[in-house]
């Protein structure tokens, strides 16, 4: 048997998937779009709902692995998705976790920071939530709040430590 | 995600990395099958056992984010995972699961994964990933994408 027979009989070993032209890659690239479009008006709200979950995950465990602080990375983004993938009005929401609507509205716009309990509802609701989606691990809403936490205040040091440092001083040293 | 160890049974956890500068001298033809340093310029990543230096398997990726879809340009196993004698499956499984997470992590519910493939081996990823043929194009999108995450996931 010769190795590209040998190559054929195990239909993994290998992929070359590269196009050849650039119009090869636009015909098939238009096609595979139509086709695409066609099954996404199939979609049902229970599917995409699934996806937009499983997107929040996936997002929320990458901010965990590589912390990088900005605008989208914030804990009440991570919950505005949660809550607008879910629901149709985040009162709902509000009142299935049996939160003051106006609370929760200040926690999303970066008002007032969530209290503990109400970070512990959020564990018991995502929880049951995804609990058909995929695995889930309820601690990282925490996880996502603390690390928050950590990059607002590393990103704001210049400002804070000027005055802080001046009340700190080390009055004894243990030599080693 | 884990590859299994087919002799033993074993089910390792798996790492997989982007390629340093610094690995393409050791991506051989001999053992990868293919000219690794054409894709040099690409985004390439390397899935290798937790703890362990040895690169079993190397995937290339385009990402198209005005079509929602990350495609597959290259991706071979190590030349001793290849056939009936293997030393460990679901090299390939692991790196699609990786590429899907990707997709879905960027695009949500429009997410995308594709790769070309001879119409003979089309079938089998088909059969095997849920994949769906478009002229020469397999692709997997939602849902049948997030089952195959989930199944490498958790398994």
């Amino acid at each position: 048997m010769t190795e590209d027979k040998n190559l054929m009989m195990d239909l993994e070993y290998g992929i070359d998937s590269r196009y050849k032209s650039g119009l090869e890659s636009v015909s098939e690239a238009t096609a595979l779009m139509e086709a695409r479009l066609r099954r996404m008006k199939m979609l049902s709200n229970d599917q995409i709902t699934k996806a937009r979950l499983l997107q929040l995950k996936l997002k929320m465990e990458e901010f965990i692995n590589h912390p990088v602080y900005d605008n989208h990375n914030h804990f009440s983004n991570f919950l505005k998705f949660y809550i607008d993938s879910i629901y149709s009005k985040r009162s709902i929401f509000a009142k299935d976790i049996n939160v003051d609507p106006v609370s929760l509205s200040q926690v999303i716009n970066n008002h007032r920071e969530p209290k503990d309990e109400f970070i512990l509802k959020l564990m018991i609701h995502s929880e049951k939530v995804y609990k058909d989606v995929c695995s889930f691990n309820k601690k990282i809403w925490y996880q996502i709040y603390f690390n928050n936490k950590i990059c607002e205040i590393m990103a704001k040091q210049e400002q804070w430590q000027p005055d802080i440092e001046k009340q700190v001083r080390i009055s004894e040293v243990t030599k080693v | 995600m884990k590859v299994i160890d087919t002799v033993i049974g074993e089910k390792h956890l798996v790492d997989i990395l982007p390629v340093d500068m610094v690995d393409f001298k050791t991506l051989t033809k001999d053992r990868y099958f293919f000219d690794w340093n054409l894709e040099k310029k690409q985004e390439v990543y390397k899935l290798l056992i937790k703890g362990s230096k040895d690169i079993l398997g190397l995937v290339s990726i385009e990402k198209i984010p005005q079509e929602w879809r990350i495609h597959i340009r290259l991706l071979t196993v190590s030349k001793e995972n290849k056939g009936s004698e293997k030393k460990y499956d679901r090299i390939v499984g692991c790196f699609i699961a990786f590429i899907a997470k990707m997709a879905i992590r960027e695009y949500g519910e429009l997410a995308c994964v594709s790769l070309r493939s001879k119409s003979e081996i089309a079938q089998h990823y088909m059969d095997k990933y849920a994949m769906r043929l478009t002229g020469m194009t397999l692709s997997i999108e939602v849902p049948e994408i997030i089952g195959l995450i989930n199944f490498y996931d958790n398994d």
